[in-house]
């Protein structure tokens, strides 16, 4: 790929589409990217699970999970909560404005390996933004894995991303969509109450099955402790880490739990891997 | 590689030969606290211990600017960086730490800036003769007259220099000299080793590393972690001053319109450095940080380079504001183990 | 001040049960060091020191202290803790009452009656250190260096601190355990250092703080260090909006090294920590110390004397006056 040899160097690309996921203080917008340079656009590929650095001359970067399946099309699709310098000014971003990209960063999941297998998602609030490309991954190679199962919760029915895509999957019968809130609400007709909960209620069966869970800390403990508990193994289970990252690609030393560097190291790891780091959790 | 003997009172000269190129020497401001630019007719003196900034910094400058752009423009401009430098006077242990450093900035994807530098520097060595108090470099696989590192050695013979060409960087170095340098002989070479042995011996310091790679993450919850940084300042002291630390900040800078986004030290002991966004932080207090810096230095790195990622300078423990001693630290951890 | 009372009282107060430690003065880890220890029991009283090398201002850990949230089910420990304090420390201690930044029943505090320590970079330079732990005693009018069988006389005048000569608080301004009896206060001198900065022209002082805070590698020690810098969101670490740019060069350091010194004005104790532990040896006690002057001098001010003050920054008279205002 075009990398003009300065792997700090980022690419630019146009904004094609925003949309609002949530709103409020910290609400998300969604942002559908297509790269200027046609090298760039042709030759860039990216699994599901990783990241890249996006942001604004002037502003800053940072490390954004591509919230898009590659095969959704050529273009990127970024999930921005607006939380602190960077992700205000990309928040600024309307269609037909500039983003920086560089990237793809880290591992990926390893979803060739998974073929023939079920595969549950388990998110919490933003936290869906790195499952959706699996999601979008295995609806794109039904014929390839045994269907999925999606579990999902925010805080408020309004806190939920991605909403217009579930009923869409509620149509099809490999995938199945469990939604679910902390607090009660009005018009709200599905669960109520937390993530981990909902897994044990569901009661998945852990035979030929994945497990990929993203989320707060706290919400990641408990789905850990929970699948445990329904039988999944180690090695069934995967999760993606966030930590603070500058560079992308292991040199700031930003992103380390242990000796991983969550940067290059991951995001992605399976619990086997992951449980040997004790600050993983931390 | 040749050995060659320069006077000391050629030294004048000697430095003059390399006028065209950018020389870095420890700064004659009393306590040599860092390397400087030596400025045209300055002789740099070599009667000092070492620095307080190590000479990382020629290679990993505290602020170095990645590029330059206008604000609401898309072109980036990077810097250029073609001078070749010629660092004299560095410890060998400082230029182990290069090699150390170098490891991560090679790993997988080159760090463009740090490898540009390393590639257009020579960096010229001065044996320790009188290695310092804190000084434990024997422990970590280094010593006071090691190579690694250097194109060229430096060893203080009283009356003369000893000069060891390394490198073909050191060897081009020598042949610049030209007549000013005679041929050492075999006496000179024994009289090196000689001093080399007297210096050896003065290191009293000691850490013993045998088992700590390998067992410091099993000392995770260990209540040595809490004694050791009870007292901890949590300023950046340690990591700023040590030759292997590398972690950086990554920022952009505007002034008007025009804008560049640089890089800079950071320091894993800051409260700010691993916090989220959303206010949490995995290493909330002093003590997580503290288990971070050593098992960086003592465990990750080993896992990951094959070396410890310190070098036995003495740095962190002259300087510490409050006595926090890294080599009682590894004592601590050698019992726990 | 002998040892034993010393150490019997730190016993004494570390086994208290609304205690939770006794911060105090051991030695450290090799020649000069004296590290700041913390007690828990009576037995570990015993390591415990006081002399000319006990510089560091302990009070700092007062506000240092990171507190994590409180398990569920968990009750906050809210023992008091115990701190050992010579004059100048001490009235880091009154000042954190004064801003409220601890209160007086978190605190215990042991007074040492304080005769002046030495400055460790002097004596390093003058009597080489060694690997062995060194003692320096207080004698009638000067140190004692003990090492092994070697005993050194030395004059005040020749390893007396900066700070200490200009002390005029050396026995503590507030105590709840007084160790000894107190020292006398010795006579006003004058502060040569500002003095001596002062008496430049313009250019040449501008040019003498150039050089200076051009050496700063802002590793934060100085602020950290100091018992009177503890807020909790410190405009230094703020990057939205970015008051001071992480960026190291001479601007960005003489904002940070300039907003520090502003934010201590009518707050500075004076206890020459900051200058101590700074790895460039920039003289910020100087630059805290013409601050703490202009103070005292115009509105008539001491910070850290008197517990039930009112905050200087925070404190309007009509009278003040204004003849600064360009």
């Amino acid at each position: 790929m075009k990398t003009n040899g300065n792997p700090y160097i980022p690419h630019t690309a146009t904004v094609e589409e925003t949309w609002f996921e949530t709103y409020g203080e910290r609400c998300i917008k969604t942002f559908k990217v297509v790269f200027d340079d046609q090298e760039v656009r042709e030759n860039w590929s990216h699994q599901p699970g990783q990241c890249a650095m996006i942001g604004v001359l002037g502003a800053g970067e940072s490390m954004i999970s591509i919230s898009c399946s590659p095969t959704e099309g050529k273009f990127l699709r970024f999930s921005v909560m607006r939380m602190g310098k960077v992700t205000q000014a990309l928040h600024q971003l309307e269609p037909g404005d500039k983003m920086m990209v560089r990237g793809p960063y880290g591992n990926s999941f390893p979803v060739d390996e998974w073929q023939g297998k079920k595969i549950l998602t388990i998110g919490g609030g933003i936290g869906q933004a790195p499952l959706r490309p699996i999601v979008e991954y295995v609806r794109a190679n039904l014929d390839q894995y045994e269907g999925l199962t999606m579990i999902y919760g925010a805080r408020t029915s309004g806190d939920l991303c991605f909403k217009g895509e579930f009923e869409e999957m509620e149509s099809c019968s490999d995938l199945s969509c469990h939604l679910t809130i902390d607090v009660e609400e009005e018009d709200w007709s599905g669960n109520v109450g937390f993530v981990p909960q909902m897994l044990l209620d569901l009661n998945p069966s852990p035979e030929n099955t994945i497990a990929i869970t993203c989320g707060p800390p706290i919400m990641i403990r408990f789905v850990l402790e929970n699948l445990k508990k329904l039988g999944f193994s180690d090695e069934q289970i995967y999760t993606t880490l966030e930590n603070r990252m500058k560079c992308g690609i292991g040199k700031c030393g930003r992103c380390n739990a242990g000796g991983m560097y969550v940067c290059k190291d991951g995001p992605v790891f399976s619990y086997a891997v992951l449980k040997e780091i004790p600050e993983a959790f931390a | 590689m040749s050995a060659m003997l320069l006077k000391k009172e050629k030294w004048p000269e000697f430095v003059e030969k390399l006028a065209g190129k950018k020389l870095w020497a420890p700064g004659a401001d009393g306590d040599a606290m860092r390397f400087a630019p030596v400025t045209e007719g300055e002789t740099p003196a070599l009667d000092f211990n070492n620095t307080r900034v190590p000479p990382k910094e020629a290679l990993f400058p505290q602020t170095e600017t990645m590029y330059r752009f206008q604000l609401g423009a898309e072109e980036m401009e990077e810097p250029q960086l073609e001078d070749e430098t010629v660092l004299l006077g560095v410890r060998p242990c400082d230029a182990r730490a290069m090699t150390i450093v170098e490891k991560l900035f090679r790993w997988d994807i080159d760090d463009p800036y740090y490898v540009k530098r390393r590639e257009l520097v020579t960096v010229v060595g001065l044996a320790c003769s009188d290695p310092g108090l804190n000084c434990f470099c024997t422990s970590v696989g280094g010593g006071p007259a090691s190579t690694e590192g250097l194109d060229l050695l430096m060893v203080d013979l009283g009356d003369n220099y000893l000069l060891e060409a390394l490198t073909e960087k050191g060897e081009t170095l020598l042949e610049s000299a030209g007549d000013l340098l005679e041929k050492a002989d075999s006496d000179a070479v024994k009289e090196k080793e000689k001093l080399v042995l007297e210096a050896e011996k003065k290191i009293k310091r000691e850490v013993k590393t045998e088992g700590v790679p390998e067992g410091l993450p099993g000392l995770w919850e260990d209540p040595l972690w809490q004694n050791v940084s009870a007292s901890c300042l949590g300023c950046g002291t340690c990591t700023y001053l040590c030759p292997t630390c590398h972690c950086f900040d990554i920022q952009d800078e505007t002034e008007g319109f025009e804008s560049r986004r640089c890089r800079m030290w950071d320091s894993c002991m800051f409260g700010e450095y691993t916090l989220h966004t959303s206010g949490h932080n995995p290493r909330p207090t002093r003590r997580e940080r503290t288990r971070n810096r050593i098992s960086h230095k003592y465990s990750y790195y080993v896992d990951k380079f094959d070396v410890i990622a310190c070098v036995g300078c003495g740095r962190c423990i002259n300087l510490c504001p409050v006595n926090i001693d890294i080599v009682e630290i590894l004592k601590k951890v050698e019992e726990a183990l | 001040m002998e040892l034993e009372q010393l150490q019997k009282t730190a016993a004494e107060v570390a086994d208290r049960e609304d205690v939770k430690y006794v911060i105090g003065w051991k030695k450290g880890s090799y020649g000069y060091r004296v590290a700041p220890g913390f007690i828990e029991d009576a037995a570990g009283a015993a390591e415990l020191i006081f002399s000319p090398l006990c510089t560091a201002n302990l009070a700092t850990y007062l506000t240092l202290v990171e507190k994590l949230p409180v398990p569920r089910g968990q009750e906050a420990d809210d023992r008091k803790v115990a701190v050992m304090v010579k004059g100048c420390d001490s009235r880091a201690v009154a000042q954190l009452l004064v801003e409220k930044g601890i209160g007086r029943e978190e605190v215990v505090v042991i007074g040492c009656p304080c005769p002046g320590v030495v400055d460790p970079e002097l004596l390093a330079e003058k009597y080489p250190e060694t690997e062995e732990t060194v003692e320096i005693k207080w004698t009638e009018d000067g140190f004692l260096l003990v090492r092994g069988e070697e005993e050194i006389e030395i004059s005040r005048d020749e390893l007396l601190a900066e700070k200490c000569r200009l002390c005029r608080y050396p026995n503590p301004v507030i105590s709840d355990v007084m160790l000894g009896e107190p020292v006398e206060t010795r006579e006003l001198v004058e502060d040569e250092g500002v003095a001596e900065i002062e008496n430049r022209d313009v250019d040449e002082r501008a040019a003498y703080w150039e050089e200076q805070f051009a050496k700063c590698v802002r590793c934060y020690s100085c602020r950290n260090v100091c018992p009177l810098c503890y807020c909790q969101d410190c405009i230094l670490d703020r990057l939205n909006p970015t008051w001071v740019n992480r960026a190291v060069n001479f601007s960005e350091n003489t904002a940070f090294n300039i907003a520090r010194a502003f934010h201590l004005a009518g707050r500075c104790i004076e206890c020459g920590e900051c200058e101590r532990v700074c790895p460039a040896n920039i003289p910020l006690g100087r630059l805290n110390r013409k601050l703490a002057r202009e103070v005292r001098d115009k509105y008539g001010f001491e910070p850290g004397v008197d517990p039930e003050a009112e905050p200087f920054q925070a404190s309007f008279k009509p009278d003040d006056p204004e003849d600064f205002i360009l």
